[in-house]
């Protein structure tokens, strides 16, 4: 299985689960593994199940049957658990999801002082490395509305580590940017996964998985149809569909 | 109504000019109560000799409404909440009660308050207006408070919760603050109806406003000048209300700011 290069820690076990949406069978018993620092590219047509799939690793979607070990605690009803493991894990989604209500510092020091104890001096400190390291110091006292899309995903991105998690869940996270905003969502996940964050990313950006992934998962019909390092997946794969699929989106591209 | 925009200093932000007009709006409810005896006093009769009755039925009318309002409020969050449970029991007993409460007449619930309460504890006129008061407008917001909280995107509870947030924080620190920005006009509304509603305490015996006013007419037997007083009265009253809660919309209002 493929690797990165820091160690061969598992962090998440995910062992034979399904989920059903009514008659649909979304996720057919998929079982795998993440490792820690690892960066995972999950690629599929719309519909294969790999936006379910991502959203079950922290219970935002429930599995019918199956389990998701993660980082030893066992993602069940169990509310502490979950509780327990959202904070474990950070997530970033397409349509950013920051709190209209809230400034861009108080977007990313809500969770913190809330869960972490730490108080908002703290809290501010904590945030404001963070949206350096993104590039937005400046905005740091604007409203959600006032940045651009691109400026708001980078947000959603410092908010979501600043629970310094030890993993990152992404779902298509530069899905609802304009063209020119890709490319800086993009460099900070670059710039995270150089730093050693274990990171599942459902994309689009070929070119992303491509370069920055230590493996690529594809989803058909709610199962994981192949994993492999990059190299291996888009130069040299032996399966019909997915040489159909990379077709489909470099025509795109 | 006049416009918040046209009279400040350029230069003033938008949350500057609303706080400076709820400041001002509020120090001239207060102005407005202390003073109202010395203006009516100029009145010719029968007005002018009433003045001092008719400024003390006002404040008691303001103090109905202040203290019903706030208490509807939190009834109101309670009851929308309930009503959105997902414990089938706690969600029966908020759709029954907004049902009640919207269903029957304010009339009735003043006088239930006031003479069928009393079997189980003795409530004075006023604390009885404000029981029924607050029970009703409560159900109103209820509504309203529900409906904003519906508007909230599914998204907003999502990213909450992957952070790890509680449904409690949750609630608490993204959808309220949310959907009671949404709820403010409605809330707004029912505030200024709730003032007019007050009057309805007049039947049990609470003297206010609309109990002076009618005092007032059985001891001159003149309506015209009474009647016109006392609505005269309620009109300034609402209207200094509704400066109020526009500026607090507009302080809320982070988005358009």
């Amino acid at each position: 299985m493929a690797k990165g290069e820091n160690s061969a820690v598992s962090l998440i076990t995910v062992q034979n689960i399904n989920k059903h949406f009514g008659q649909f069978h979304v996720i057919n018993d998929v079982s795998t593994e993440f490792f820690q620092g690892e960066v995972v590219a999950i690629v599929g047509a719309s519909g294969s199940g790999k936006s379910t799939f991502l959203r079950m690793l922290n219970r935002l979607e429930t599995h019918d049957t199956g389990s998701i070990v993660i980082d030893g605690i066992d993602l069940n009803a169990d509310l502490k658990n979950i509780d327990a493991v959202r904070r474990e894990v950070g997530m970033v989604f397409q349509s950013f999801n920051l709190f209209p209500h809230l400034t861009v510092l108080d977007n990313i020091t809500l969770a913190p002082r809330r869960l972490r104890n730490m108080n908002r001096a703290q809290a501010e400190v904590v945030a404001m490395e963070l949206l350096t390291k993104v590039g937005l110091q400046e905005q740091a006292h604007k409203y959600p509305h006032q940045i651009s899309g691109g400026q708001a995903q980078r947000v959603a991105i410092a908010r979501a580590l600043a629970m310094q998690p030890k993993v990152m869940l992404f779902d298509e996270p530069t899905s609802a940017l304009d063209p020119e905003m890709i490319k800086e969502v993009l460099d900070v996940m670059k710039d995270l996964a150089r730093s050693g964050m274990t990171m599942i990313v459902v994309t689009h950006e070929m070119g992303f998985a491509r370069e920055v992934a230590d493996r690529v998962m594809f989803f058909e019909n709610g199962q994981i149809l192949s994993e492999a390092p990059p190299k291996e997946f888009f130069d040299h794969s032996p399966n019909e569909r997915i040489r159909a699929f990379l077709g489909q989106m470099s025509s795109i591209n | 109504m006049i416009s918040a925009n046209t009279i400040f200093p350029a230069t003033w932000s938008p949350q500057r000019r609303s706080g400076v007009t709820i400041g001002f709006a509020i120090v001239c409810l207060f102005t407005f109560l202390w003073l109202l005896p010395i203006p009516l006093s100029w009145v010719p009769e029968p007005i002018g000799s009433a003045a001092q009755q008719f400024a003390e039925g006002a404040r008691v009318t303001v103090q109905l409404t202040l203290v019903s309002g706030l208490i509807g409020i939190v009834i109101g969050v309670l009851a929308a909440v309930a009503k959105l449970s997902n414990l089938a029991p706690l969600r029966w007993f908020g759709g029954f009660y907004i049902w009640v409460f919207r269903g029957t007449p304010l009339l009735i619930q003043v006088m239930f308050c006031y003479y069928a309460l009393p079997f189980a504890w003795q409530l004075s006129e006023f604390n009885s207006a404000v029981l029924a008061l607050s029970l009703n407008v409560g159900a109103y917001n209820a509504e309203a408070i529900r409906a904003g909280i519906q508007a909230i995107h599914k998204g907003q509870i999502e990213a909450a919760r992957s952070l790890g947030l509680s449904a409690f924080q949750t609630f608490r620190d993204v959808i309220f603050p949310q959907s009671f920005r949404i709820a403010l006009p409605p809330l707004v509304n029912n505030f200024v109806s709730l003032l007019k509603d007050s009057s309805l305490a007049y039947v049990i015996g609470v003297v206010e406003l609309s109990n002076i006013g009618n005092q007032v007419k059985s001891a001159s037997f003149e309506p015209i000048p009474v009647f016109i007083t006392t609505a005269l009265i309620y009109l300034i009253l609402t209207s200094i209300l509704t400066l109020i809660s526009g500026a607090v919309e507009r302080q809320l209002d982070v988005e358009r700011n």
